[in-house]
C-alpha cells in the first residue's frame, strides 16, 4: 500500500481511499487518544474528530512528514483540546456547586484500565496511568508515544517536533517523577 | 508498614507495567461512524449558519441595516432628482435682465411699425 498514492486519491474525494486510511490508522489514532485521555468514550469520539478532519484538510498535508506522523499531530491537538475542554467544564461544575447548583456534581473517574495490558498487570498498570495523568504535558505525551503506542525515540522526536535528546530528558524527567508520585501512592495505600 | 525497598520493588513492578502491552481497538463498525459523523457535520455547517442568522440579535442587526441602506438609498435618489429638476428649470432671470429682454424682444418685434 503506497501511502502517497492513497493521499492523493483522498485528495481528490475517493472514498474508497478514506475507508483505506480509516481502516489503516484506526487502531493507532484510537490508542494514542486513549492513552492521553484514558477514557474510552472520550477516545472513540476523538478518534471520529481525527479522521473528519483528516477528510476534511487533507489538502493541508504537503507530504513533508509521515502520513502517520501527521495523523498523530492531529491526535494529540485533539486529545490535548479535548482535555482542556472537560477540566474548563469541571471547574465550572465546581463553581456551580459553590453557589448552591447541585444540578452538575463533580464526578471523579474510577482508576483507568487499558484493554491491552495484560490481565496479571492490570492493577499496576492503573497505578500507572494514574500517575501518568499528573505529569506535566511533554513528559507526559512523551512517555505515552514511547509506552503506549511503542514509538522510538526518534518517532517521538518526530511527532513532537524536537531533538532525540530533548525526548530523552523527558523520558528521563518523566520517570523520575513518576517514581515520586507513585511513591506517595503507595506510602498512602500502605 | 512496607519497608523502603519493598516500595522500590512495587515502583519498579508498576513503572514496567506497560510492557507487552497490545494496541487497544476501537468498537466495530467505526468507519461507518466516522461517516455518519462527517455527513453530520456537513449538514450541521448550514444549520449553524441558519441558527446564527435567526438570534434575535443578528437578525435585528441584519433588519436595521437593510432600513438604513434603504433609506440611504432613497435619499441619494432624491438629491438625484432634485439636481436633475434644478438642470430641467429655464434659467431665471433677475428683475434687470427681463426688463431688458423684454425691452429687446418688444424693440426687435417692432422694429417696422
Amino acid at each position: 500500500m503506497d501511502e502517497r498514492l492513497l493521499v492523493n486519491q483522498l485528495k481528490q474525494g475517493d472514498e474508497t481511499a478514506f475507508k483505506t486510511i480509516v481502516d489503516t490508522w484506526q487502531d493507532m489514532v484510537y490508542n494514542t487518544a486513549l492513552g492521553i485521555v484514558q477514557n474510552a468514550e472520550d477516545a472513540e469520539d476523538i478518534a471520529q474528530e481525527v479522521f473528519v478532519q483528516v477528510y476534511q484538510s487533507v489538502n493541508s498535508f504537503k507530504g513533508d512528514s509521515k502520513f502517520s506522523t501527521w495523523l498523530y499531530r492531529i491526535t494529540i491537538t485533539k486529545s490535548l483540546d479535548h482535555e482542556r475542554r472537560k477540566k474548563r467544564k469541571k471547574r465550572f461544575a465546581f463553581v456551580k456547586s459553590l453557589f448552591g447548583d447541585e444540578s452538575e456534581v463533580v464526578v471523579h473517574p474510577p482508576d483507568f484500565n487499558h484493554p491491552g495490558v495484560v490481565m496479571d498487570k492490570k492493577e499496576d498498570a492503573a497505578a500507572l496511568f494514574n500517575a501518568i495523568g499528573q505529569l506535566p504535558e511533554n513528559q507526559r505525551l512523551a512517555f505515552t508515544l514511547h509506552k503506549v503506542e511503542g514509538l522510538s525515540y526518534q518517532e517521538v522526536s518526530e511527532v513532537m517536533r524536537t531533538t532525540v535528546s530533548s525526548v530523552e530528558s523527558l523520558m528521563h524527567r518523566a520517570r523520575i517523577n513518576l517514581k515520586k508520585i507513585l511513591e506517595v501512592y503507595y506510602k498512602e495505600k500502605d | 508498614m512496607m519497608s523502603k525497598k519493598t516500595i522500590e520493588g512495587k515502583i519498579e513492578r508498576t513503572l514496567e507495567s506497560l510492557d507487552g502491552m497490545q494496541r487497544a481497538t476501537p468498537q466495530p463498525w467505526f468507519f461507518t461512524r466516522v461517516k455518519a459523523r462527517l455527513q453530520r457535520e456537513e449538514r450541521s455547517v448550514w444549520e449553524s449558519i441558519g441558527s446564527f442568522l435567526s438570534k434575535p440579535a443578528v437578525a435585528m442587526a441584519g433588519l436595521g441595516l437593510i432600513l438604513i441602506l434603504n433609506l440611504f438609498v432613497l435619499f441619494k435618489q432624491d438629491n438625484l432628482h432634485e439636481a436633475t429638476n434644478v438642470a430641467n428649470q429655464p434659467v431665471q432671470l433677475s428683475d434687470s435682465e427681463s426688463i431688458l429682454a423684454s425691452n429687446s424682444s418688444f424693440d426687435y418685434e417692432n422694429v417696422q411699425p
